[in-house]
């Protein structure tokens, strides 16, 4: 063992949360599926209802133009497809096939592979945010007031209420078959809610209220106040803590290692 | 290693269980008992694994091997009974005992994009005082798929490499579990290799199998579990001169053969024609018996073939004859 032994030595000791962020990055950048519908796939709506000149006149019954209105929409977009899909497979997966167990019969606790995974989505949400927000308002010239606190709080809000939905889905789910199942369940309901399809203002008003209380529309909606200047109203900060709390709790419940 | 002839051990007392190495015990089970529901998987189990020494389990398939080894490496929690290592609990004191145990686990894959050096470097990472990565590699004979990702290797490779991630973080103990289970029979006999060289380096060995010339090859003591229990611990060598049963010798005879000379013959219990072959069978010397009384009646025998009990003869009775007194006592209930 000797030769092992000074060898050892020589090696640097790393931290081993940083290492796990390294290379679940990496199987991220690898396996796109994050990357493509979390960041490419609001990006590309960005450019195009940025050439779109119809986009650049105000929205009936609003102050704002169409482009306007979309930019918190493409944001909460980006937190959809990473809650439902770039956050949850792979947890399930490391599951499925044993990886999470491999990992828990080292000395590093298994948490801390979960949390290397939040983090990395966590980046690549951050990242849709800055291209799609500086995206609108350096290259398509849009004007925006913002309110910065309400903002950062309501964006924080928004990503915890999603990247909880996506720890929900890696408890319940045992399966990536059945993981993929629920986030395709969820995923057009959710982009519904949030306006992608058509933005809320315009939905008859008992449509607007029930997207009010879901976690997506909530999100739009308080992030469209602060793009407006103004602090968001204290609704839909509560509801986006609220689904947060719940998801979160049934989440740490249910979740199992193996 | 102590006598064999000693080791009265067929059945599960720790106390006289006797250690082939005098080196000091690392690894100590007691009374060891899990039950999942209404199944018991491990009952009363108790055992002791000497530093330096290569323990074998052995048993049929869901007879609780596994279930033993995951409370040894902490995956699993006993409902009573104990399992330390260096006195130590792998519930109270995760941490310490993770860093002395290596542990392959049966069916445990790894992201299948992720590359073998990263594997490596990522799990050395999780060691104060790990392996040079590249060293083990070359060690194991894959030091050229470094850059392959895993789902791009084949079985004997990703079991190597499963082999390495148990090493790399320098354990004093390794636990292997059924780890050349679907290897093809080339890169089982290189597993073999390996795993004496492991233990060359001082490594304790814990080697769960169901193949019996593995245990027999390789392991200094074997433990044999059948229903959650412990039935046997010995040398693979002592338990298949105990338990393996009856030497069977078998030959083309010259010309006619007197049965009732060679079944009064010290040791024959039977005398058996199969086609133009002649079966003996029975315990001590019996190729030189038999073959003197061959040659006294004239008689010259060909194709001589002997074949003495091994361990997986003695695991067929073992096994069996544990089961047996048992059914009839659960159709008793």
């Amino acid at each position: 063992m000797t030769t092992q032994d000074s060898k050892a030595a020589v090696q640097k000791p790393q931290k081993p949360f940083w290492e796990l962020v390294k290379v679940q990055g990496k199987l991220a950048l690898r396996e796109p599926t994050s990357l493509v519908f979390g960041v490419a796939l609001p990006v590309f709506l960005l450019v195009i209802f940025g050439l779109i000149p119809a986009f650049n006149k105000p929205l009936a019954g609003t102050n704002l133009t169409v482009f306007q209105i979309y930019i918190p929409i493409l944001m909460v977009t980006a937190l959809i497809m990473i809650g439902l899909i770039g956050l949850p497979i792979p947890i399930v997966r490391d599951r499925e096939i044993g990886y999470l167990r491999r990992v828990s019969t080292t000395p590093v606790s298994p948490t801390k592979l979960l949390a290397a995974q939040v983090t990395i989505n966590l980046i690549l949400a951050v990242v849709a945010f800055v291209i799609v927000g500086a995206g609108s308002v350096l290259i398509f010239g849009v004007k925006v007031t913002l309110e910065i606190p309400g903002f950062v709080l309501s964006i924080a809000l928004a990503t915890t209420a999603m990247f909880s939905l996506g720890l929900l889905i890696a408890a319940l789910a045992g399966t990536q078959g059945a993981a993929n199942g629920m986030a395709m369940g969820l995923l057009y309901p959710l982009l519904f809610f949030a306006g992608v399809y058509v933005p809320m203002q315009i939905l008859p008003g008992y449509l607007q209220t029930i997207s009010y209380y879901t976690p997506v529309g909530a999100a739009v909606k308080a992030l469209t106040s602060t793009i407006q200047g103004n602090f968001p109203s204290p609704i839909p900060l509560a509801v986006m803590a609220a689904y947060s709390a719940f998801f979160s709790y049934i989440a740490v419940r249910y979740f199992k290692w193996e | 290693m102590s006598n064999p002839e000693n080791s009265s051990v067929k059945t599960t007392n720790p106390s006289t269980a006797n250690m082939p190495m005098s080196r000091k015990n690392i690894v100590n089970v007691n009374h060891l008992r899990k039950v999942y529901g209404s199944t018991v998987a491990v009952d009363d189990v108790s055992f002791s694994i000497a530093e330096g020494e290569v323990f074998g389990i052995i048993g049929p398939n869901g007879a609780g091997k596994t279930t033993t080894v995951e409370c040894i490496s902490g995956l699993r929690v006993p409902d009573s009974g104990s399992a330390t290592i260096y006195g130590l609990s792998p519930k109270n004191d995760r941490e310490e005992v993770r860093k002395c145990v290596g542990v392959q686990l049966q069916e445990s894959a790894l992201p299948p994009r992720i590359k073998v050096w990263e594997a490596l470097d990522l799990f050395a990472s999780f060691y104060s005082n790990p392996l040079d990565s590249r060293e083990l590699l070359e060690t194991l004979g894959i030091a050229n798929k470094r850059n392959s990702t895993f789902k791009k290797l084949s079985g004997g490779q990703k079991q190597r490499l499963s082999i390495a991630l148990a090493l790399i973080g320098n354990p004093k103990i390794a636990i292997l579990d059924e780890l050349t289970t679907g290897l093809d029979p080339e890169a089982r006999r290189e597993t073999w290799g390996l795993i004496e060289r492991i233990r060359d380096r001082g490594v304790t060995v814990i080697l769960v199998t169901h193949y019996m010339d593995e245990a027999e090859r390789l392991c200094d003591r074997v433990a044999l579990i059948n229903r959650g229990r412990l039935i046997a611990l010995d040398t693979p060598a002592a338990m298949a001169a105990r338990e393996g049963g009856e030497v069977h010798m078998q030959f083309v005879p010259s010309g006619t053969v007197d049965d009732k000379v060679l079944s009064a013959l010290p040791g024959v219990t039977s005398v058996e024609h199969r086609g133009s072959r002649v079966v003996v069978a029975g315990s001590g010397d019996l190729t030189t018996i038999v073959l003197y009384a061959l040659l006294n009646m004239g008689v010259q025998a060909s194709d001589v073939q002997v074949k003495s009990g091994n361990l997986e003869d003695a695991f067929v009775r073992l096994t069996k004859t544990d089961d047996s007194p048992k059914k009839s006592e659960v159709s008793k209930q």
